[in-house]
């Protein structure tokens, strides 16, 4: 019994942004909604929450229609980061808490215990004016889980994250597919999503482009790469001798090759190895998500992001 | 059907709206502002009555005895102005003036241009007979001066008229009674004039006092609702909890903080008109008359306030949540501040012209419209002229329309929250309440 977006759509005005929408989430993962702005994820979140009405299509929850479903049953992080500026963090949570029906005591009692492993203690009876735009986002995410919902919607939950608060964020997400939580966030940084996702969906202007487990998503475009390190002169010479090769990005450290189809990564190897090159590293490796996306969408997520060199994600 | 999580969900909002409004420095000032302008306006009476003393009241005086009428107005003149300028230091009270008959006179009363007419006659025993015509505007303390008056004109009266004392002497008959207005309501129960002066006082006060509430108490929800937008923890919120539970969490919380305000303002306010009474008669001496200041204040007008509150409140406050659900920005609250007072601004007038006792048709009709009634129909209570039946329809109509604009503004709200950036206009308005 899982998640299942089914063929939404929802139009605003003349705007389509959601186009036959389907995908599905099985309980107990970590699923990744990648997509650039205005893609449609947001408005997916916001129809499964039951705050808009999809024109067509439904979400369905083990089998019942989101928005029968109990509040909840979902928590929510938005994308739109907010909190009520003169009141203090832990009244916010106890608040929010209390709507979705935890005792006070109990509500007061999580919270602290959430805001202990986000090494945020001291920040309990501050106001969220007060607060800092990263310490805002963990105390909104402590909001969204505190009442133990089965199913998780974080909307971009690690944008504007420094990276240790990344990191405790992505412990956390781990901890609660754990507990057998359902884990679903929007992202455009595609290493997040790798590091992190069992499956994902990549939309594109509210269609479904490909999804299904990251293994089979990263293989769909049957492009294959090689990753090489060598020691002296990392601009790879010697690959002018190997037709079929090209390097699709080129770093100090790392390259990453693409290899046309009937080309064997062997023979990258060889030609490292004959031209004389001090092989550091070598691997034969699927194309990066950002690569995929690239592909099939025709442009990256994040143009920015884009941009500036892509943190290697682990073959 | 309301589940107890609703329920729940819904003191959770009031009890969180609550507390922010009562905490914030805003409350605290406006409270201390609006509780001192209360107690000014609660002294009114006691300056009325220290200009009352000031007040010189034109009396006509008439009688079928010819002469009678002259000697009655030199001796009150000379006994009822010497006698109170003892006391007060030398002001006139009465100016008695002659008049040729008791129908001119009594015409002249109903026209206004004199406070009472006094007829004299003669009965068969030789005693005489007062009758004092007014349409309200003379006082029972000033009545019962003239009766002093007129029983000295009396005793005079028959010490010269039989020097041989061989009339026993009869006291003199006095009745004040109803000249009838030239409306020609005569019959009604004309209301004592300081009476009458009391219930336009504790009408303005009512008046003045549902109009800021409601305006002000109705700009608190809009302008709670559009920071709940421009902060986005609206986002949260709206995952959390449904568009019912927060409107109608928000307009219960923000109404008790805004009760909880009228009840502080009220408490010095009517203290202060029942000690001034007191103050007044060490100033001025006891005085019958102005005793009755707070008179006009019956509980039954107070419950009557609070029905008219709690029910006007509610359905200010669901337009005003509505209104502010379609903003943005809290800059943007200014632009659609005015307009939204629009309504309550045209309840304001005809409330105010019903304090002058008038009950034309347009009157009846503002006190019967849900989004005037509370001004109106509380203005007419104070005033004292209303039908069982018409307030048994004002307020039935209230009960209504409450729920039904609240139902509305649900509506628009569950569309308005997460709708950003549009400028608002009647079509963003019409979208929100058709697309629900």
């Amino acid at each position: 019994m899982s998640l299942v977006v089914d063929h939404l759509h929802k139009r605003f005005g003349s705007v389509v942004a959601l186009d036959g929408l389907t995908f599905e989430v099985a309980p107990g993962q970590v699923f990744g909604f990648l997509g650039a702005n205005g893609a449609g994820k947001t408005t997916t979140m916001r129809i499964t929450l039951g705050v808009l009405e999809a024109d067509g299509g439904a979400v369905t929850w083990q089998g019942t229609e989101s928005h029968r479903l109990p509040r909840s049953t979902f928590g929510y992080l938005p994308e739109e980061r907010g909190l009520y500026p003169r009141m203090r963090v832990l009244d916010q949570l106890r608040f929010f808490a209390g709507l979705h029906g935890v005792p006070p005591d109990r509500a007061r009692r999580e919270a602290l215990a959430w805001l202990r492993r986000f090494r945020a203690e001291d920040l309990a009876n501050r106001r969220a004016e007060q607060l800092s735009k990263g310490n805002q986002q963990k105390i909104q995410f402590i909001a969204a889980v505190l009442h133990e919902p089965p199913v998780l919607l974080m909307d971009e939950p690690f944008t504007g994250l420094d990276p240790v608060n990344v990191m405790l964020l992505r412990e956390a997400f781990l901890e609660l597919r754990d507990r057998g939580r359902t884990v679903v966030f929007s992202t455009h940084q595609m290493e997040v999503a790798e590091a992190l996702c069992e499956s994902v969906a990549i939309v594109d202007r509210g269609r479904m482009v490909v999804g299904g487990p990251l293994r089979d998503v990263r293989r769909s475009t049957g492009r294959r790469m090689v990753r090489i390190s060598v020691a002296g002169d990392h601009r790879l010479p010697w690959l002018a001798a190997v037709p079929g090769a090209m390097v699709i990005q080129a770093g100090m450290d790392r390259s990453t090759i693409e290899l046309e189809p009937g080309l064997e990564p062997d023979a990258v190897l060889a030609a490292a190895v004959t031209s004389g090159a001090r092989v550091l590293h070598f691997e034969v490796a699927d194309p990066s998500l950002e690569q995929v996306f690239i592909d099939h969408v025709g442009r990256p997520a994040d143009e920015e992001v884009h941009l500036l060199p892509v943190a290697e994600g682990a073959a | 059907m309301i589940t107890a999580h609703a329920r729940r969900n819904v003191w959770l909002v009031a009890r969180r709206e609550f507390a922010e409004r009562t905490k914030a420095r805003a409350f605290v000032f406006s409270t201390l502002l609006l509780a001192g302008l209360a107690v000014v306006v609660a002294l009114i009476p006691l300056g009325v009555r220290l200009a009352d003393k000031a007040t010189i009241l034109r009396v006509a005086v008439t009688s079928t005895e010819p002469g009678l009428a002259a000697t009655a107005i030199g001796t009150m003149d000379g006994f009822l102005n010497a006698q109170t300028s003892s006391g007060t230091g030398g002001s006139k009270v009465f100016d008695f003036v002659p008049y040729p008959d008791e129908t001119t006179a009594a015409q002249s009363v109903r026209d206004g241009k004199l406070v009472a007419a006094m007829s004299i006659d003669r009965g068969a025993d030789g005693g005489l007979g007062f009758t004092v015509f007014n349409i309200g505007a003379l006082g029972s303390d000033k009545a019962q001066l003239l009766q002093v008056g007129a029983f000295a004109v009396g005793v005079l009266d028959w010490t010269r008229s039989n020097p041989g004392a061989t009339r026993p002497f009869v006291t003199p008959s006095f009745s004040v009674v109803d000249a009838g207005s030239s409306a020609g309501n005569a019959g009604q129960p004309a209301f004592d004039a300081a009476d009458y002066a009391s219930r336009r006082i504790v009408g303005i006060v009512f008046v003045v006092l549902s109009f800021l509430t409601l305006v002000f108490y109705g700009l608190w929800v809009a302008s709670g609702v559009v920071a709940e937008k421009s902060s986005r923890v609206m986002e949260m919120l709206i995952s959390a909890a449904t568009a019912s539970q927060l409107v109608v969490g928000k307009i219960v919380g923000i109404g008790l903080a805004g009760l909880s305000q009228v009840t502080l303002v009220l408490i010095p306010a009517v203290l202060t008109m029942l000690l001034s009474g007191r103050i007044g008669d060490a100033l001025l001496g006891p005085d019958a008359g102005t005793g009755a200041t707070l008179s006009a204040l019956s509980p039954g007008l107070l419950v009557a306030f609070m029905v008219y509150f709690v029910l006007g409140f509610g359905l200010y406050a669901a337009l005003y949540a509505g209104a502010g659900s379609l903003l943005s920005r809290e800059e943007d609250l200014q632009t659609v501040a005015l307009p939204l007072s629009i309504p309550a601004v045209a309840g304001y007038f005809p409330a105010v012209l019903a304090l002058s006792g008038s009950t034309s048709g347009v009157i009846r009709i503002a006190s019967y419209i849900p989004l005037w009634s509370p001004f109106v129909m509380m203005s007419r209570l104070a005033v004292g002229k209303v039908e069982p039946w018409e307030l048994a329809l004002s307020i039935g109509l209230l009960v209504v329309t409450v729920p039904l604009v609240t139902l509305l503004a649900i509506r628009v709200y569950r569309a308005g929250v997460v709708m950003y950036g549009q400028p608002p206009s009647p079509r963003t308005f019409w979208r929100a309440i058709r697309g629900g």
